[in-house]
């Protein structure tokens, strides 16, 4: 324990801990002073001067910036003084001079901290009666950020930002002076999976988002709290509505995940809810053609079929339901069917992952706390890119990374171990002997570690990553994080007995054991490497019922498609993520149509088939999904409502996978899936829909030689699908392997299990001729 | 890469020079000053890969600095101090002149690429002046007169080598200092004459 300081401020005696910021000790102190440059998530910088303060020295008092300034124990301190609202006064009017008086028509008024602080600690009037200084209003520095430099105080937040959190510094000060301005270098746009945290940090409405800008004024909106459901990082976020339509999403600042940050697309990838597509009655096939009726004829339909005792059942369930619906369908299998139900997950890389009795699971805050960070999962930046920031947050703090296999070359820029391919064979194998790799020994034999465990792509053998496991669990004092990257997976894991995968979906399901099979906001069709034998499987079943937002490759195959409410602001609901946090999904704007929630359609659907049903609320569901927990620590509404548990409860809980262990499938192609992809949520989010159109692939050097690839472009062909994308040639991928982004558009239509032939592009061929 | 390998070969001697690579921006934006005459995208692309830092990064710092110049500049860059003790000295008229006879306004180029013209904060040679500098070679207690015969020799010879010694003797005056060792060697290029930069050269 380290002692305390006391200082006095403003006459006021408080407490602080040693090395703190005087700002940050005023701030735990409740004593507010006014800033712009700093903010607590970023180092500081004394850049604006708003924080001046009055501190007693042995030469009489003097004004210093309280953000670079820390605490000394008999400090004495004024904050309100005469010399320092002098010098607040000064400090706002230098920044005044050249910020442009266009507040009417800036998104950021009536949030914006300039005018607040003005407002507060301003001078009344202006002096200033010169020409300001112009810029051309805004500039685009990416697809989905504008810059208006006129607006800007040079706070240097959003480059502190790019540079110490994102890691991805595109943009920073050009020029000096009173020429100084933010910008990106000349063909090089801001493209960053965070570049939307530099929006909401902006103290002014310099940087602005294409998708808010000009859409509502901050006074008329309502907010609610809620947990993005986009990976199972579970970021806090807060919604933002007005006029029933969603119009905005912010970071919360939640400690314990992702303080304050979160990536463009969980941020931006709400705009499909008010998109036109949007299913809004259910849909029926008759002669193979979608007609609209009325949800009360589903449920007498469908009921007819349930009511049937030997009707067989079976359900896939996608990654963005909550635990009520889970629940809802887990309650709705026990009742109509006697035996054990499996649940298929929608998720072509669940394996049974390490949550065995002796293995010791982690938290996220565990990888600040922890002497290593191993690494050996799918590409956690494209995947969970939250993660990505807290693992980069504790490389800063000095905790060493060590990083396995090409799968994840995102993080080997900051790792100080990165065994790519020399280590990790084409087969997803190590190689070596890892316990007699040099830096294993330095960093991380003995150590304590925090391993984060998954398959990579869907053709890794199981036993791959269950041999790292072993030797760290032998070797180390390991805690394991187990990395399925996909929304509510743990959700699903927490409130549901026996789940599967997609392969073992495709094993199962069959016209023999399904008569009925529910697909849940999954599109397996769409988006998995078992895309061509899933859809055949499908068109085989008498009954497929699918419940989405929008119609897609799968629910085209099926016979009922049911339009469902999102769980992005539509409905109310739990949601788990990575660590067993549990944390509140909230309702604020209305859905539309004739659309249900999940288990609002499965309750309505077992009421109507006559069959006796336990939980007929959310609150039933809510209280059923936790009633194996004690009350004090069981995150149901109530207590979730609770100030303290703002931020979600951890409950660890030992899911039950029941995946069939899956060997290697031998091919050249290694499937990952990029942040932006071609699902139908992004798709339909205009400002982001077109971030993850490049159709691309990375080839390993020595079959870009095989198939004569040098540069250009490159078509891919199997059996009668042609398709031409772009390619790279990588260095680090192992020989004999290509990297296929499986979530962009057409790709997915491969079986890359089988043989696939490559050509260069005719294109460049002719080109090359002249 | 629009270096050639000479350049980079450089390049990688004067990073080995710092313990971390992007140290070493400083002197290697001076080393496309001296390819180019400015600093050009192109070599902004080549340093940020050498030193492994974003494009932006490069740009930062080389737009911070004066002596990073954003546009192209002619053969020889004349810089007039402004500051006070050359103005008391009387530089304003040396600038007027220079400017008379090259046709500049500051900061300007002329078309031939020979002149480039600039009035700069102080130089470092109060005790000569009014002080001037040709490619960052020195020359103390120049006349408007000199200066103009300065200019004149300038075009008339176009030195591949300015030597701050040289022109001392033929245009200069007082001197700040009549002790500094004698030194023939001078800038070849628009950036300052360094060694281990090779931007300079004994003149034969």
């Amino acid at each position: 324990m380290s002692e305390k300081v006391n200082l006095n401020v403003n006459g006021i005696e408080i407490e602080s801990d040693p090395n703190k910021l005087l700002i940050e000790a005023c701030e735990d102190s409740g004593i507010h002073i006014p800033r712009f440059c700093w903010h607590k998530r970023l180092d500081p910088v004394g850049m604006c001067r708003m924080c001046l303060v009055e501190v007693e020295t042995p030469r009489g008092k003097i004004l210093v910036p309280s953000c670079t300034t820390e605490v000394g124990d008999e400090m004495v301190v004024d904050t309100e003084s005469d010399v320092v609202k002098k010098a607040q006064e000064g400090v706002l009017e230098f920044l005044l001079i050249n910020h442009p008086l266009d507040c009417p028509i800036c998104d950021k008024a009536g949030e914006c901290p300039l005018q607040d602080q003005t407002m507060a600690y301003g001078p009344g009037e202006s002096r200033f009666v010169e020409e300001k200084r112009h810029f051309e209003k805004p500039i685009n520095i990416s697809e989905i950020i504008l810059l208006d430099r006129e607006r800007c105080i040079l706070c240097a937040r959003c480059t502190r930002f790019s540079d110490e959190i994102s890691g991805d510094p595109l943009i920073e000060f050009i020029q000096r002076g009173n020429k100084t301005e933010v910008n990106t270098f000349p063909n090089e746009p801001f493209r960053s999976y965070f570049s939307g945290n530099t929006v909401q940090i902006c103290p002014v409405g310099a940087l602005t988002s294409t998708s808010y800008r000009f859409k509502a004024r901050p006074w008329d909106l309502k907010s609610t709290r809620s947990t993005c459901n986009g990976c199972s990082m579970g970021c806090s976020i807060e919604l933002n509505s007005s006029q029933n339509k969603m119009l905005r999403i912010l970071g919360v600042d939640n400690d314990a995940v992702n303080q304050g940050w979160i990536c463009d697309k969980g941020r931006y990838n709400f705009e499909y809810l008010n998109s036109d597509s949007r299913l809004k009655n259910p849909l029926k096939k008759m002669d193979n053609e979608f007609v609209e009726i009325e949800i009360q004829d589903v449920y007498s339909e469908l009921s007819e079929v349930i009511k049937d005792k030997q009707t067989k059942v079976n359900f896939l369930l996608g990654s963005n339901l909550t635990n009520e619906d889970y629940v809802a369908f887990r309650e709705f299998s026990e009742i109509i069917s006697q035996s054990e139900k499996s649940f298929y997950l929608n998720d072509d890389l669940l394996f049974k992952g390490f949550f065995g009795d002796n293995i010791e699971l982690a938290k996220i805050d565990d990888l600040n706390s922890s002497d290593a960070i191993v690494v050996w999962a799918e590409d956690l930046k494209e995947k969970i890119p939250v993660l990505y920031l807290r693992i980069r947050q504790a490389v800063k703090n000095g905790v060493k990374l060590v990083v396995f296999g090409h799968t994840n070359e995102t993080l080997s820029d900051i790792a100080d171990v990165y065994y790519g391919k020399e280590t990790v064979s084409e087969n997803f194998e190590i190689v070596k002997d890892v316990s007699k790799l040099k830096e294993i020994k330095d960093l991380v034999i003995g150590k304590n570690i925090t391993a984060i465990l998954g398959k990579a792509t869907p053709y890794q053998s199981d036993e791959s990553v269950t041999k790292l496991f072993e030797f760290l669990n032998l070797n180390t004092n390991s805690k394991v994080l187990n990395a399925y990257s996909k929304g509510n997976t743990y959700g699903a894991f927490k409130t549901l007995e026996n789940v599967k995968g997609l392969n073992d979906f495709v094993n199962d399901i069959s016209k023999e054991s399904t008569d009925l099979l529910f697909i849940v906001g999954a599109d397996p069709v769409g988006r998995s490497v078992y895309s061509n034998q899933i859809k055949s499987i499908i068109k085989g079943l008498d009954i497929v019922v699918s419940l989405d937002n929008f119609n897609h490759e799968t629910s085209e195959q099926a016979n009922f498609v049911i339009p469902i409410s999102s769980t992005l602001g539509e409905k109310e609901g739990t949601f788990t993520n990575i660590e067993f946090r549990t944390s509140r999904i909230d309702k604020l704007v209305p859905s539309p149509g004739q659309t249900v929630s999940d288990w609002e359609f499965i309750t309505s659907l077992m009421n109507f088939a006559g069959l006796t049903v336990k939980t007929n609320s959310l609150e039933d569901l809510n209280t059923k999904a936790y009633e194996n927990l004690e009350d004090s620590v069981s995150p149901v509404f109530d207590n979730l409502d609770k100030p303290s548990n703002l931020d979600g409860m951890v409950n660890v809980s030992k899911p039950k996978i029941s995946s069939s262990v899956r060997t290697l499938i031998k091919t050249m192609f290694f499937t990952g899936e990029k942040l932006y992809g071609d699902s139908v949520t992004v798709r339909h989010s205009d400002s982001i829909s077109l971030l993850g159109s490049k159709k691309y692939i990375e080839v390993s050097e020595s079959l870009a030689e095989k198939y004569n690839l040098t540069s250009g472009k490159c078509t891919l062909i199997q059996d009668e699908l042609e398709v031409t994308v772009s390619y790279e040639v990588s260095k680090s991928l192992p020989n004999d392997l290509i990297y296929v982004p499986k979530n962009r558009r057409d790709l997915n239509k491969f079986d890359f299990s089988r043989e696939i032939n490559i050509i260069p592009s005719q294109v460049k061929e002719a080109l090359n001729v002249n | 890469m629009s270096w050639d390998d000479k350049l980079l070969k450089q390049a990688k001697k004067i990073i080995k020079l710092y313990p971390q690579k992007r140290s070493a921006i400083g002197p290697l934006l001076h080393l496309a000053q001296s390819k180019d005459g400015y600093i050009s995208d192109d070599s902004i692309a080549v340093i940020s890969e050498l030193v492994g830092i974003t494009e932006v990064q490069v740009k930062s710092v080389s737009t911070f600095y004066s002596m990073y110049k954003q546009e192209p500049t002619g053969k020889y860059l004349l810089s007039v101090c402004k500051s006070i003790s050359c103005e008391i000295n009387n530089s304003s008229e040396v600038i007027n002149k220079v400017q008379e006879f090259t046709g500049l306004n500051n900061n300007e180029t002329d078309e031939e690429k020979l002149f480039t013209f600039e009035a700069v904060e102080c130089i470092g040679a109060c005790g000569g002046a009014p002080a001037v500098q040709v490619n960052y070679e020195t020359v103390e207690g120049v006349t408007s007169e000199n200066a103009v015969n300065l200019c004149k020799w300038l075009k008339e010879t176009k030195p591949e080598v300015v030597v701050a010694d040289e022109m001392q003797e033929n245009f200069g005056g007082i001197k700040s200092f009549d002790w500094a060792i004698q030194d023939s060697s001078g800038a070849t290029s628009t950036a300052p004459g360094f060694q281990t930069l090779k931007t300079t050269k004994v003149k034969k």
